[in-house]
C-alpha cells in the first residue's frame, strides 16, 4: 500500500512538469496549427538561467529564497525573448505550414544547441537546494522541493484554464484553435492571438524550465527528453486539447513511474511508446482531440 | 506511359554522375559520394510520402529496418550481399505495409509524431537486443572485396534506379491518385478509391527505397549501431527536401547534394557544427520557401521571359 | 614619400614577414594526431576535456624540443573531430581524419560505437589508435594497432569490489543499474562476475536510457529491494547523483558504489550532501600531499576552459601523446606499424606519475593496456579522498 502511495504521488510529481510542457506545446498547435520542436529549448534556456544566477546572487550574500525567486523572474524573461524572436523572425511566417514550421523548428533546434552549449559549457550546473527537507505524505516521504513544485503547477494550470475560459483573451484563443476563419470573421485579430498563444506558450516552458531547476540535471540538453514526453503527451490527449495535456502528461508520468518500478526504465520508455501507438489506433485523434 | 518521362534528360544526367564517379579516386571523396547518395535516395523517400500530404517521420525507422537487415543477413546468415542488399528492402517495406496499415488512418501532426514514437521504439529496441550487439552496434558489414574500388558508382547506380523508379511511379496514374488525396481525401474516395490501400502501397514503396537506402549504409559504413537511425536522420532528409525545393523530384538532389557537402566541411568546426548547419537550415527556409530549384525556375522562367 | 606609398611598403613587409614565417613553420614537421570525440550533446564536456588534455601534452612535448627520429624534429599537432556518440557519425569522422586530413595516428577516440566504426576503417588503412573504449571485443591479437589509453572495468573492478567488501563485509546484497548503452552493458557484465565471486548475493540489474531527467521511478524501485550496496557501475556523474539524491530522500541508507565514476564535481551538483560516502573506481584526486605542482596547475587550465575537474578519461589523451613519442622515437620510424610493433615494449611518462609500459596477457591475449594505476576513491566530506592505489601486476 505505500509502495502504490509513494508511487502514485511520484506520478504526480512528474506529471506536474510534463503538464506544463504539454500545455504549451498543446496552445501552439491550436492556435498556430505548428509542430514546435524547439520548444524544449525555452525550457532549457530558463533552466540554465536560473541554474546560473542563483549561485552568483547567493555570492552577494542574498538568501538562497530570494536569490531564486529572482533567478526565475530572470529565466523567464530570458526564455521569453528568445520565444519573442523565434515568433517574430520564423514562425510568424509559417502559421498553420506544419511541414514549414516543423522544418524551422528542426533547424532552431540545431542552432540553439550549439549556441547553449557555447554560451553555459556542457557541464552539468549544480543549484542549491531552495526548500531543503522531506515531508511524509501518507507514509510515503517526498521533498519539500517536489511538493512546492506540484503546487506552483497545479496553480499556474488552473490560472490558464481560468483565463482560457473566462477571459475575452482566453476566449479568442479558444476560438482560434476551434476554427480561425470563422474566429477572424467574427473580429479576433489573427496575427495578435497567435503571437499571444506563442508568448503564453514560451511561458509556461520557461516557468517549467525554472521550477525544475533545482531538483533535475541542468544541462544544455535538459530539454529533449521534456519534449519527447511532452510531445506524446499531447498526442495522446488529442493535440489542440488543453485537458488532453493535461490528462496525457499524467497519463506519461503514471506510465514512466510505475513501469519503472515494476519493470525497468528501459521497458517503460518502450511501453510508453507501444502506448501512443495503441491510442492512436483507437482514436485517431487523441482521446479528447477534435479538429 | 507518356513522354512526360524526360527520359533524355534523365539518362544524361544519371550518366554524367556514374561517369563522373569513376574518375573519382580520392577515398575522402569516394566517402563523400556515397554518403550524397544515400542520402538523396532517403530524401526521395520522403518526398514520395509527401505526393500524398503526409510527413513520414518513420523513414528513419525503416532505413534502420534496412540496415539492420542487411547487417544480419551477412554477418550472421552468411548470405551474399546482393541477397543481403535486396533483403533490407524487403523487409522495411512488409514492415511498413503493417505499420501503415495501422496508422495511416491517422493523419497530418499524428501521422508525423506516431512515425517519430516509431522511429525511437524502434532503435531502442536495437540497443536492447544483444543479437544486433546492442548499443555497440553491429561490425563487419563488409560488401565483396571485388566491389571494394566500384563502390561510389555501386551506390549511385542502385540510388538512381530507384529514385528513377519513385519518379516512374509519380508521373504515373498511381502518382495523381497520391496527389488527388493529397488535395481532398474524401473527394477521391467517392470516385471509388480504396484510400488506405493506395495510402498503404505509396508507403511500402517509399520505406522499399529508405529500406534500401538503409542496406546502402550499412555496407558503405560497415558498422552500424542504434544510434545512427535518431529521429535526426529523417529531420535531416526533411531538410534536403526543403532546401532542394519539393515541387519537383530533383530537389531533394540538389538539397542532398547541397548540405551534405556543407555538412562534411562544418564537420571540421567541431562543436560550431550545429551551428553553422542550423543555420543553413534556417535561412533556407525562410528565404527560399520554393527551395534552390525553385530559385532556378524562377530565374530560368525571368531569362526566357526576356528572350522571347 | 606619401602615404600611400608607405602603406604599400608597411603591407609588402607584412606579406614578406608572413611568407618568412610560413617556410619557418615548414622547416619543422607535423605529425597530426586525430581525435574521434563527442563535441556536442550529453558527452559534450568529456570531449572537449580530451582534446584540452590532448593539446596540452602535444604543446609540452614541442616546446621540449619535439619528437626526434634521426635527425628530422617532429611536432604534435591534435586535430577533433565530433563524433556524436553514433557509428555513422563515428565513420565520417573516420573518413574525414584518415583519408582528408591524411591522420596515422589516432591520438584517443571516446565511445564504443564510433570507435568500432573508426576502428574498421584504420586497421585496414594501418593506423594506429589509442581509445578509451571498453569491451575485449575491441582489443587483441586481431586488432594490432589498437591500444587502450584509460583503466577500463576488466582492470578496475577487480580491484575496487574486493576492496568495497572487505571495507563492508556486513553488506550482504546489491542492486545494480547501468545506462542502457555500451560502456554500460559492458561495466554490468564485468561488475555481475567480479561480485558474484565475493558472495554478495544480487538482488537486481537494471538499465535506463541516456538522456533521462527524472530518476525517482527508479529510485523508488531500487529502494523498495532494500539493498545494502546499490552499484551504479557505468552511469555519468550527473545521473548518479540524481539517482543518489533520490534514494537520500525515499530514505535509503548504505554502501553507495559508482564503480566507473570519475569524479566528485559531477556527482555532487545533482546529488548535493547525498553523494558522502560514494566509492568509486576511475576518481582522479587533485589535492592531497601526494599532487604534484604539475598536476594541480594543468588541472586549473583545465577547469578554466571546461568548468570541470579532470578525469581518467581526459587524462588517457594526455597519455598516449606520450605513449606515442616513446613509441615513435624507440620504433625510429613515424610508420604506424612499426610504431604498433614496439609499443608493447616501450615505457612512457604518464600523467599520474612515473613511468608504465602496457600489460594485458591475460585478459586480451596482447599487450595493449595501459599499466595505469587503479585508484580507489571516497567521497568524504564532500572531497574526493584517495583510499587505495594499485599497480596491476600480470603480464
Amino acid at each position: 500500500m505505500q509502495t502504490a502511495i509513494q508511487l502514485i504521488l511520484t506520478s504526480l510529481q512528474i506529471g506536474a512538469v510534463y503538464i506544463l510542457f504539454s500545455l504549451g506545446l498543446t496552445l501552439i498547435f491550436g492556435v498556430m496549427r505548428i509542430v514546435n520542436f524547439a520548444h524544449g529549448h525555452l525550457f532549457a534556456v530558463s533552466a540554465l538561467v536560473v541554474a546560473y544566477t542563483v549561485p552568483w546572487l547567493a555570492d552577494t550574500g542574498l538568501p538562497v529564497l530570494p536569490a531564486y525567486l529572482l533567478a526565475v523572474i530572470a529565466g523567464v524573461a530570458v526564455a521569453m525573448v528568445l520565444g519573442f524572436l523565434m515568433y517574430v523572425f520564423g514562425f510568424k511566417y509559417f502559421q498553420r505550414d506544419m511541414v514549414g514550421s516543423f522544418i524551422l523548428s528542426i533547424g532552431l533546434v540545431l542552432l540553439l544547441d550549439g549556441i547553449l552549449l557555447k554560451t553555459f559549457g556542457g557541464a552539468v550546473r549544480p543549484v542549491p537546494e531552495i526548500l531543503p527537507g522531506t515531508v511524509t505524505i501518507l507514509g510515503a516521504s517526498v521533498t519539500v522541493q517536489r511538493v512546492a513544485l506540484c503546487a506552483a503547477a497545479v496553480i499556474i494550470t488552473a490560472a490558464l484554464y481560468w483565463a482560457l475560459t473566462r477571459t475575452k483573451l482566453g476566449k479568442a484563443l479558444r476560438a482560434v484553435s476551434i476554427d480561425h476563419e470563422a474566429a477572424m470573421l467574427q473580429g479576433v485579430p489573427y496575427n495578435r492571438m497567435a503571437l499571444a498563444g506563442f508568448m503564453i506558450a514560451a511561458a509556461l516552458a520557461a516557468l517549467a524550465g525554472a521550477l525544475i531547476a533545482p531538483i533535475s540535471i541542468v544541462s544544455p540538453v535538459i530539454g529533449a527528453d521534456y519534449l519527447i514526453k511532452g510531445f506524446i503527451a499531447v498526442i495522446i490527449g488529442g493535440l489542440g486539447s488543453v485537458p488532453g495535456a493535461i490528462l496525457g502528461g499524467l497519463f506519461v508520468a503514471a506510465i514512466e513511474t510505475f513501469g519503472g518500478f515494476y519493470l525497468d526504465p528501459t521497458s517503460a520508455t518502450i511501453a510508453i511508446f507501444v502506448l501512443v501507438i495503441v491510442v492512436l489506433l483507437v482514436r485517431p485523434k487523441g482521446l479528447l482531440g477534435h479538429g | 506511359m507518356d513522354d512526360n518521362l524526360k527520359l533524355p534528360y534523365w539518362a544524361i544526367g544519371i550518366g554524367i554522375a556514374l561517369a563522373a564517379t569513376l574518375i573519382v579516386k580520392d577515398p575522402y571523396i569516394s566517402s563523400v559520394i556515397n554518403l550524397i547518395s544515400i542520402a538523396a535516395l532517403m530524401a526521395a523517400s520522403l518526398r514520395f510520402v509527401m505526393l500524398m500530404g503526409e510527413l513520414n517521420f518513420a523513414t528513419a525507422a525503416f532505413v534502420g529496418i534496412g540496415a539492420y537487415t542487411a547487417g544480419v543477413a551477412v554477418t550472421i546468415l552468411d548470405w551474399p550481399f546482393l541477397v543481403a542488399l535486396v533483403l533490407g528492402g524487403i523487409i522495411a517495406a512488409l514492415i511498413s505495409i503493417v505499420f501503415g496499415f495501422v496508422t495511416l488512418r491517422t493523419k497530418g501532426p499524428y501521422f508525423l509524431l506516431i512515425g517519430f514514437a516509431f522511429t525511437e521504439a524502434i532503435r531502442i529496441l536495437y540497443s536492447k537486443s544483444m543479437v544486433l550487439g546492442g548499443n555497440s552496434g553491429m561490425v563487419g558489414i563488409f560488401p565483396p572485396m571485388a566491389l571494394d574500388a566500384w563502390m561510389p558508382t555501386f551506390v549511385m547506380a542502385v540510388a538512381a534506379i530507384l529514385i528513377f523508379g519513385l519518379y516512374v511511379l509519380e508521373r504515373s496514374d498511381f502518382g495523381r491518385i497520391l496527389t488527388a488525396i493529397r488535395d481532398n481525401e474524401d473527394v477521391a474516395r467517392t470516385v471509388g478509391l480504396n484510400i488506405l490501400f493506395c495510402k498503404i502501397a505509396c508507403f511500402a514503396a517509399a520505406s522499399f527505397a529508405a529500406g534500401i537506402a538503409g542496406s546502402l549504409h550499412a555496407f558503405v559504413n560497415n558498422v552500424i549501431s542504434p544510434g545512427d537511425f535518431s529521429f535526426l536522420l529523417a529531420a535531416f532528409a526533411l531538410a534536403y527536401v526543403k532546401v532542394g525545393g519539393e515541387d519537383n523530384v530533383v530537389g531533394p538532389l540538389v538539397g542532398a547534394v547541397l548540405l551534405v557537402t556543407l555538412g562534411s566541411y562544418a564537420l571540421g568546426l567541431g562543436g560550431q557544427e550545429h551551428i553553422f548547419y542550423g543555420t543553413a537550415i534556417v535561412l533556407a527556409v525562410l528565404l527560399l520557401p520554393h527551395g534552390v530549384t525553385g530559385i532556378a525556375r524562377r530565374g530560368w522562367a525571368l531569362i526566357a521571359r526576356k528572350e522571347k | 614619400m606619401s602615404i600611400v606609398k608607405s602603406m604599400k611598403f608597411v603591407v609588402l613587409g607584412a606579406v614578406f614577414g608572413v611568407a618568412g614565417s610560413v617556410a619557418g613553420a615548414n622547416a619543422q614537421e607535423i605529425i597530426k594526431l586525430g581525435l574521434s570525440i563527442p563535441l556536442s550533446g550529453s558527452g559534450a564536456t568529456w570531449g572537449k576535456g580530451s582534446e584540452f588534455m590532448c593539446k596540452e601534452a602535444a604543446s609540452e612535448i614541442n616546446e621540449a624540443g619535439g619528437v626526434k627520429v634521426g635527425d628530422v624534429t617532429y611536432n604534435f599537432e591534435c586535430v577533433g573531430y565530433d563524433n556524436k556518440y553514433n557509428a555513422a557519425e563515428g565513420t565520417r569522422v573516420a573518413q574525414t581524419l584518415l583519408n582528408r586530413e591524411g591522420v596515422k595516428f589516432i591520438g584517443g577516440s571516446l565511445g564504443t560505437a564510433p570507435v568500432k566504426a573508426l576502428q574498421s576503417l584504420t586497421e585496414r588503412q594501418g593506423v594506429m589508435i589509442f581509445t578509451t573504449a571498453w569491451g575485449s571485443s575491441i582489443k587483441g591479437p586481431d586488432f594490432p594497432l589498437t591500444f587502450t589509453q584509460m583503466n577500463t572495468p576488466f582492470e578496475i573492478l577487480p580491484q575496487l569490489i574486493p576492496y568495497i567488501h572487505q571495507a563492508h563485509p556486513e553488506a550482504k546484497t546489491l542492486a545494480m543499474l547501468n545506462p542502457n548503452d555500451a560502456s554500460g552493458q559492458e561495466t554490468e557484465s564485468v561488475a555481475n562476475g567480479v561480485w558474484k565471486k565475493t558472495g554478495v548475493e544480487i538482488l537486481s540489474s537494471d538499465f535506463y536510457e541516456r538522456g533521462t531527467t527524472e530518476f525517482q521511478p527508479i529510485a523508488a524501485r531500487l529502494a523498495s529491494m532494500k539493498p545494502d550496496i546499490i552499484d551504479l557501475g557505468g552511469m555519468p556523474p550527473a545521473d548518479a547523483g540524481a539517482v543518489l539524491r533520490e534514494l537520500d530522500s525515499l530514505g535509503w541508507k548504505g554502501v553507495k558504489v559508482v564503480e566507473v565514476g570519475t569524479g566528485a564535481d559531477g556527482l555532487k551538483a545533482t546529488g548535493g550532501d547525498a553523494v558522502e560516502g560514494v566509492y568509486m573506481g576511475a576518481g582522479v584526486t587533485f589535492d592531497g600531499p601526494d599532487v604534484t605542482d604539475h598536476q594541480k596547475k594543468v588541472n586549473e587550465d583545465a577547469r578554466a576552459a571546461i568548468g570541470e575537474s579532470l578525469n581518467a578519461i581526459q587524462i588517457g589523451f594526455y597519455d598516449s601523446v606520450y605513449a606515442l613519442k616513446a613509441g615513435i622515437e624507440a620504433a625510429k620510424s613515424i610508420d604506424p606499424k612499426e610504431v604498433a610493433k614496439v609499443m608493447p615494449d616501450v615505457t612512457f611518462k604518464t600523467f599520474y606519475g612515473g613511468e608504465i609500459g602496457f600489460y594485458g596477457m591475460d585478459s586480451y591475449g596482447s599487450r595493449q593496456q595501459m599499466r595505469l594505476p587503479v585508484i580507489v576513491t571516497q567521497i568524504q566530506d564532500g572531497k574526493l579522498v584517495e583510499m587505495a592505489r594499485v599497480v596491476p601486476d600480470g603480464k
